[in-house]
């Protein structure tokens, strides 16, 4: 055999040495905006994916039958693009070959990713993705570890409704984004329902400066301001309210609140606004999964990451875990086989299980068919620059502080 | 109609803005003949830097504005060498060559700055972020935010010195001949090389000190960029391509179109008003609100 013809052949035998030792990991695909106006959050997402990937490895992976297999993620960067985010889910399925996806931040990217991993028939459990228009269209194989915002919305306002003295006038802003309209207008909803007059109700375009309208509104004088929209978004309208000197008796915001930079970068003006979640780092939890509670979990956060987790990210890791627990439950193995993976949708349905993130169980029928019905709404407010719970009663660890100080006095 | 002196107040400021954003841009398009897409770039890298002065320094940014302008002066003196080389190409279209170039280090910019500065958004504080003036009487009432007040000073004192050192100096004389006739500016003794440098260094720094500004009234991050990069070609395109004295009042036209549409109309509707305008005013005069840009 000459020389040539022996190096063909090792490297035959290298590659499919290869083959065999990938086979022996799950392989998960990530597409999250990396870059974009969603970077924020998509990176937010990312530390969850990448927090759970490194504790089940650390285990030496997920536990099948007597062996362990470790977890490997294949990222793609949405570029905070739709069709950006198809393509990339696209890419990861088709030359990458992953068992498994997780899914992106922002819903109007889950929207674009979800008819591919459908097509596909890849399950995928979205970490974040909030607007209720993500459950639509029912995909079979996608799930959501966060529920829909029109129910953490409705929180809010109810908690806002019962403070005293009672709010009773209100405009509501949401940016023109998927989640964000979808979000504004779960807070419209929800302050009819509540008796609550709402002044104004706008869909503004996304990044828009704002304080023509936030002047314009200063001379309706309402109680609550509402807003729907993402980080910097959020930055700017606290900003705005502050240039005009216009103090409501409360603010309410989603999502962004309960990322550490919205209070770095606001300082003290971030105190007293109110935001939505699902968890925080107190939020009282107990699993026997990887991180046996909240505290756990967010102190594995601050050392792997040097951030406070929220709970973006820990739906992100919370999707890994329902992922764990139904591959164990069908005994999976990698490679998954489109069988395979069609008995471990109905295992997903069948998952119920605590975790430091809450109860995860998804929704089998209904309007919001595979997102998380697990877990229950908060509402949050920045109390000396930290997130607190303070509502529901049941579940506050402070009172809350309201009406809101006055942005001079601070 | 009490929402009105408001509205047009909001339009001046935010017009304000734009004015500081493409007053320079516009300049360096009508003499150096480059559209630099980086504009937005300049803008985000001079925040930056305000951001991070003022947290070393714990000085106000507006106290900072001439380190950021000497620092982003220097740097565009030593880049232009390179855009002039993209654009005294021979071989096909030096314009457009050098449109892709700074696209590209627009690209570059962002790219390094979210590997460096991440991508979360920051503020910059300042003592005229607190604090407004406001007027009530009956149904009237009118508030003006300080920092945006002084914002307005801001572009005008930029544009007054720009004014002052193409009409008054033997600078801008040099600019102005090389704006109408390189080669003939050239033949009468201009130093072609050195007045373009000078040129887009003077740019860049005035860009930077906007994005300090732009951080201060609304926020720093690395994703601010391409937003600024379209309304300064907006304002451009508006006040006919490389006609400066054009720039101010399409910036307020721009400002107080957006304003107005915000308080009045649907705000969703806002951006489409704005290049539905845009797109009128071109169809009816391609060479933009005074018909002296070029063709």
């Amino acid at each position: 055999m000459s020389l040539t013809k022996s190096a063909i052949f090792a490297t035959i035998a290298t590659v499919m040495a290869g083959g065999a030792l990938r086979a022996q990991e799950f392989k998960i695909g990530v597409v999250v905006e990396l870059s974009g106006d969603n970077a924020t959050g998509g990176n937010v997402a990312k530390r969850g994916y990448d927090l759970w990937a490194m504790a089940v490895n650390e285990t030496g992976g997920i536990q099948i039958g007597k062996k362990k297999y470790p977890v490997k993620l294949f990222y793609g960067d949405a570029q905070s693009n739709p069709s950006q985010g198809a393509a990339a889910a696209e890419r990861l399925i088709t030359q990458e070959h992953v068992d498994l996806m997780f899914g992106p931040y922002a819903s109007s990217v889950a929207n674009a990713v979800g008819p591919v991993v459908e097509k596909y028939k890849i399950p995928m459990i979205n970490g974040s993705a909030e607007s209720p228009l993500v459950w639509k269209p029912k995909f079979k194989f996608v799930f959501g570890s966060i529920p829909p915002v029109n129910f953490t919305g409705a929180a809010c306002i109810d908690t806002l409704a019962h403070l005293s003295p009672a709010p009773k006038t209100a405009v509501v802003f949401g940016s023109n984004d998927t989640f964000s309209s979808s979000t504004a207008t779960a807070f419209n909803e929800a302050l009819i329902k509540q008796g609550i007059k709402v002044l104004k109700f706008n869909i503004v375009p996304e990044g828009q400066d704002l304080t023509p309208l936030l002047s314009a509104m200063k001379g309706l004088r309402p109680d609550l301001i509402c807003f729907g929209g993402h980080d910097e978004e959020l930055i700017n309208l606290v900003k705005d309210l502050h240039q005009i000197d216009y103090t409501p008796k409360a603010l309410l915001m989603h999502y962004g609140v309960t990322e550490p930079a919205f209070a770095e970068a606001l300082k003290g003006d971030a105190n007293q606004v109110f935001g939505g979640a699902v968890w925080t780092e107190t939020t009282k939890t107990s699993s026997k999964i990887l991180w046996k509670d909240s505290q756990t979990y967010a102190a594995a956060s601050l050392k792997a990451f040097k951030v406070a987790a929220d709970y973006t990210q820990g739906g992100c890791s919370a999707a890994g875990i329902a992922f764990q627990v139904a591959l164990q439950k069908i005994n999976a193995t990698p490679p998954l086989s489109e069988a395979k993976r069609e008995e471990l949708v109905k295992a997903l349905e069948a998952v119920d299980v605590e975790t430091f993130y809450g109860r995860i169980k998804f929704a089998t029928d209904g309007d919001y068919f595979h997102a998380n019905s697990g877990i229950s709404s908060l509402t949050v407010q920045i109390q000396n620059g930290v997130v607190k719970a303070v509502g529901p009663a049941k579940v506050a660890e402070v009172p809350t502080q309201y009406p809101m100080t006055p942005w001079a006095k601070r | 109609m009490e929402l009105l002196p408001q509205a047009l107040v909001d339009g001046i400021m935010l017009g304000a803005i734009y004015i500081a954003i493409a007053i320079a841009f516009s300049l360096v398009f009508g003499v150096l003949h480059v559209i630099d897409f980086a504009v937005g770039e300049w803008i985000m890298l001079g925040a930056f830097a305000g951001f991070y002065l003022n947290l070393w320094g714990k000085v106000d940014p507006f106290l900072m504005l001439p380190i950021v302008f000497i620092v982003f002066f220097g740097l565009g003196y030593l880049l232009q060498p390179v855009i002039q080389r993209v654009l005294s190409g021979h071989k096909g279209n030096p314009l457009l060559m050098a449109l892709v170039f700074t696209f590209g280090l627009g690209m570059i910019f962002r790219g390094t700055a979210q590997t460096f500065f991440g991508f979360y958004s920051h503020s910059i504080p300042s003592h005229f972020s607190n604090g407004s003036f406001y007027f009530e009487k009956g149904s009237f009432f009118l508030t003006i935010s300080s920092v945006r007040l002084a914002g307005l000073v801001y572009s005008g004192v930029i544009t007054l010195i720009l004014n002052y050192l193409l009409r008054y100096t033997d600078f801008g004389l040099a600019v102005r001949a090389l704006a109408q006739n390189k080669e003939a500016a050239g033949l009468m003794g201009v130093n072609n090389r050195r007045t373009n440098k000078v040129l887009y260094a003077l740019y860049t720094g005035i860009t930077a000190m906007t994005g300090v500004l732009i951080g201060v009234i609304i926020s720093v991050n690395t994703k601010m960029g391409a937003e600024y990069s379209i309304f300064a070609f907006f304002v451009v395109v508006l006040a006919g391509m490389g006609y400066l004295a054009g720039v101010p009042a399409a910036a307020l036209l721009l400002g107080i179109i957006q304003s107005v549409f915000l308080v009045y109309l649907d705000p969703g509707w806002t951006l489409l008003a704005v290049f539905g305008i845009l797109y009128l005013i071109l169809v009816v005069s391609p060479t933009g609100l005074f018909g002296k840009g070029w063709v």
